[in-house]
């Protein structure tokens, strides 16, 4: 039953059924669908090329053998098809509206007539290496430790082969990461680029996770300082460069790199927060609950010591306790603050697009930023649902 | 990147300036940048050509002055001209350009060594050089090389950077041996002396890295559990780190290539990345085809082992600015000299772990890969056709393989393939001047193919 819902849910919030929803990420399905139009098209590395190279056509061959195991190759691969939250491609549209907002190139050496859509060939090839990237960084992230399988897991083999898919497949991803990073053709992008993925892989090193991939916190945890760290690492790195790259590649003005990289960071700790804080208080959304979570943090920040540690035994008894962290955190106005803050980071990445002149593309910019920091109570997986009953 | 890229651009621009000139047209085999802007002042002065060549040709033991920073180490040069033989054309007659400054290194002493030195040399020409360590000709830039890239390597997080540096500084450090001695081939070809560019040992560093980069993803596609004397990475601390480690040296690897600041460069090596991967995704099929199959596994070397030794070679040779034809020779001297190198190895997965361990193990067909001698054995026996293309998985294929390989000459047949690249990859140095570094390269091909292990 389950299962069910949550491929109801999944399929309502492709972007093709984006006529169903109302609610919160409604609007977040509309600003995206906008954004596309203003960029001409979305980028495109998973819709074909990707799907029909030889490399990738034999994984999908294999990876029918993983069908029925656990391995979380599984569930990241079928994010990548019925990714609920556009995350992917949202991601890459940022990269190209801030190009687009940006305008052509203040030097004339650069052909404007190779513009598509107000975007430069090669600030779309950044958009997709970008996404690219992200992607290959989701699947390595799901490699499993042979040693920390479990029983209910499954058979160890199944979980060997699921870890060379997923090694094999993220490693063709950076591959062609790597080959469109030096068809740009400035080693600076390059250079800036490449640094993401250090700081990526960095993110998983911090005291945030254990070598198994599970969020911990550490005793010598600093509170939200760590939190925006281990964000910066983890999203935002990627995001900000990628947007100053995209500055960059047109030979925009140091003073417009810096803004696009100040947007860049801002949205990803805006994002961040919001979905944070919507897994305290979405019903829907409380199993993403996170002990990594600002909220949790804030928390921890308010709370003597020993009030924590009763949380951290709650977490560690399993989901069957979630209500009551959620309950603990709420009254300790943790996540109001949490609210403020996501305000705080929304307001900075907007009036980081001042620097550009009024355009449809910085209205779709802020439209985004705006329903990606919406963290309204009602959820579209519960309208989705009830609307796709409704109409059965 | 440091002074010395942008100084050889700078002497780049020169030389092609002088290429324009016919008169100076064989300049550029011999052009030294402390003589060039004189040079063109005075090409006036030389009556015809032949004279301008001869004189430019009785040149450098005066050094090229922007190369690495180990040229000025006094040590360094007196350790050249002890050890190696002088060709005639590098001895010095006199100055060739008037107001060039004596090099305070060499004008004086090495003068006077030349002359004893190379005389003594001559006579024992043969064995000191059959006989010297490829690796100490470039043994200056290899002391500090493995240090280097831990520093490129460094990050805040002890863990993180203990398993970062882990293989560093253990291994051969085959390949950025290669490309030094390339460096040093292409560049003493134009004359600029016993030198590598700082860039060009960029290229090395980044060569051993993105080598140890795949390494440390294959030991974790292959489930191995020991690398260069020690436990593997993905044995001691896990799987998920590992990749994750692997893609950071990647990452720093890309990077420092990015900081060479060279378009050119940096597609070379980006190429070397996608065919590694390709190369590895190769390896997961065969062919049904028996003379598709031995095409496939020769693409499949090229990719994954090969790949990275032409290109970097290509790479330094593009960095040293000599002609485009060497440049495609220094290429297929690293092409050869990998596809030898990987021959070599299939061969030794049958013979040196039956020799070291008493008892064969037979890593490559235990991981279902049909590598040269099976594949040479199975155009013979076509019942191991179906054993190839199942991957080895029933019991006792392995062992039928194992017989069947011993029984053919499979083993014989690739160490001859190997040996005719071994044999191409020398053939292809002829194209370059000679100097101590070519002959280590010539000599890396010979130790390969005689190598146990």
């Amino acid at each position: 039953m389950l299962k069910d819902k949550d491929f109801l849910t999944s399929a309502c919030q492709t972007r093709g059924y984006g006529i169903l929803g109302l609610g919160g990420k409604n609007s977040l399905s509309k600003a995206v669908s906008d954004a596309e139009k203003i960029v001409g098209y979305p980028t495109s590395f998973l819709s074909l090329r990707c799907l029909l190279s030889d490399e990738m056509s034999n994984v999908a061959l294999h990876m029918r053998k993983l069908v029925g195991t656990k391995h979380p190759l599984l569930k990241t691969a079928r994010g990548m098809v019925f990714d609920g939250n556009h995350n992917l491609q949202m991601k890459g549209l940022f990269v190209m509206l801030i190009s687009k907002a940006a305008g052509p190139s203040p030097q004339d050496d650069l052909a404007h007539e190779e513009m598509v859509s107000g975007v430069y060939p090669n600030q779309r090839s950044l958009a997709e290496i970008m996404e690219i990237i992200h992607t290959s960084y989701l699947i390595h992230k799901g490699v499993v430790n042979l040693d920390s399988v479990q029983p209910e897991h499954g058979p160890v083999a199944d979980m060997e082969f699921g870890n060379k898919m997923a090694v094999l497949s993220g490693d063709y991803l950076l591959a062609s990461a790597c080959r469109g990073l030096a068809k740009l053709g400035n080693p600076k992008v390059v250079e800036e680029v490449a640094s993401c993925i250090a700081d990526m892989m960095t993110a998983e090193f911090t005291n945030f996770t254990d070598p198994d991939g599970n969020e911990m916190i550490p005793q010598t945890c600093k509170g939200f300082s760590d939190w925006l760290k281990q964000t910066y690492f983890s999203f935002g790195s990627l995001l900000a460069k990628s947007c100053q790259s995209a500055m960059r590649l047109a030979g925009h003005s140091d003073y417009l790199k810096n803004m696009a990289f100040a947007f860049g960071e801002n949205v990803s700790y805006a994002e961040q927060l919001a979905k944070d804080i919507k897994s305290f208080t979405s019903y829907d959304e409380l199993s993403g609950l996170s002990l990594t979570s600002a909220p949790v943090l804030l928390y921890r920040e308010r709370v003597p010591a020993q009030e924590f540690e009763n949380l951290e035994k709650l977490w560690q008894k399993g989901p069957s306790n979630y209500h009551e962290i959620v309950s603990l955190v709420s009254k300790s106005g943790a996540i109001s603050s949490c609210k403020e803050l996501l305000a705080q980071y929304r307001d900075k990445a907007i009036s980081s697009l001042d620097c550009f002149s009024d355009s449809e593309a910085k209205s779709a910019l802020v439209n985004m930023v705006t329903a990606v920091s919406n963290v309204s109570s009602v959820s579209q997986g519960d309208v989705c649902v009830q609307t796709l009953l409704a109409q059965a | 990147m440091a002074t010395p890229g942008i100084s050889g651009r700078g002497f780049v621009r020169t030389l092609k300036t002088l290429r324009r000139s016919t008169v100076l047209q064989r300049l550029h085999e011999n052009a030294n940048s402390a003589l060039n802007v004189a040079v063109s002042k005075e090409c006036d002065i030389f009556p015809n050509t032949d004279s301008l060549t001869r004189r430019l040709h009785s040149s450098p033991t005066s050094f090229e002055p922007h190369c690495c920073h180990y040229y000025h180490s006094c040590h360094h040069h007196r350790r050249h001209y002890n050890q190696y033989h002088i060709p005639n054309k590098y001895q010095r007659t006199d100055s060739i350009c008037p107001s060039a400054k004596p090099n305070p290194w060499c004008a004086v002493s090495n003068q006077r060594l030349l002359s004893t030195t190379t005389e003594h040399l001559r006579d024992t020409k043969t064995s000191s050089l059959v006989e010297t360590d490829p690796y100490k000709i470039v043994a200056s830039e290899m002391k500090d090389l493995a240090p280097d890239i831990c520093k490129v390597l460094e990050v805040d997080i002890p863990n993180m950077q203990h398993m970062t540096q882990y293989y560093f500084g253990l291994g051969k450090a085959f390949r950025p041996m290669v490309c030094l001695l390339m460096a040093k081939v292409c560049n003493s070809h134009l004359n600029m002396g016993d030198t590598v560019f700082e860039s060009q040992r960029n290229v090395a560093m980044v060569a051993e890295m993105l080598h140890t980069a795949s390494l440390v993803h294959d030991d974790v596609i292959d489930a191995a559990d020991e690398r260069r004397g020690l436990e593997s990475l993905n044995k001691k601390y896990g799987q998920r780190q590992s990749i994750l480690v692997g893609n950071y040296i990647l990452s720093k690897a890309t990077m420092l290539l990015a900081q060479i600041g060279n378009p050119k460069i940096i597609s070379l090596l980006s190429t070397v990345v996608e065919d590694i991967i390709s190369g590895e995704f190769m390896q997961l099929g065969s062919k049904e085809d028996e003379n598709e199959r031995f095409q496939h596994y020769l693409k499949k070397t090229y990719k994954k082992t090969a790949s990275l030794i032409a290109n970097t070679c290509k790479a330094v040779a593009v960095m040293s600015n000599v002609e485009d034809d060497l440049v495609d020779a220094a290429y297929e001297y690293g092409r050869n000299l990998g596809m030898s190198f990987q021959l070599v190895d299939d061969v030794l997965d049958f013979v040196a772990s039956k020799q070291a361990m008493g008892k064969p193990t037979d890593a490559d067909l235990k991981l279902g890969l049909a590598n040269a001698p099976v594949l040479f054995a199975a155009m013979e026996y076509k019942e191991l056709q179906p054993m190839i293309m199942r991957r080895f998985a029933e019991e006792g294929d392995v062992e039928y393989a194992r017989a069947m390989v011993e029984k053919t000459d499979g083993v014989r047949q690739t160490k001859m393939l190997a040996a005719r690249h071994s044999e191409e990859a020398i053939k292809k140095l002829a194209e370059f001047s000679p100097c101590p570094a070519r002959d280590a390269l010539a000599r890396v091909c010979r130790i390969l193919l005689g190598r146990e292990k």
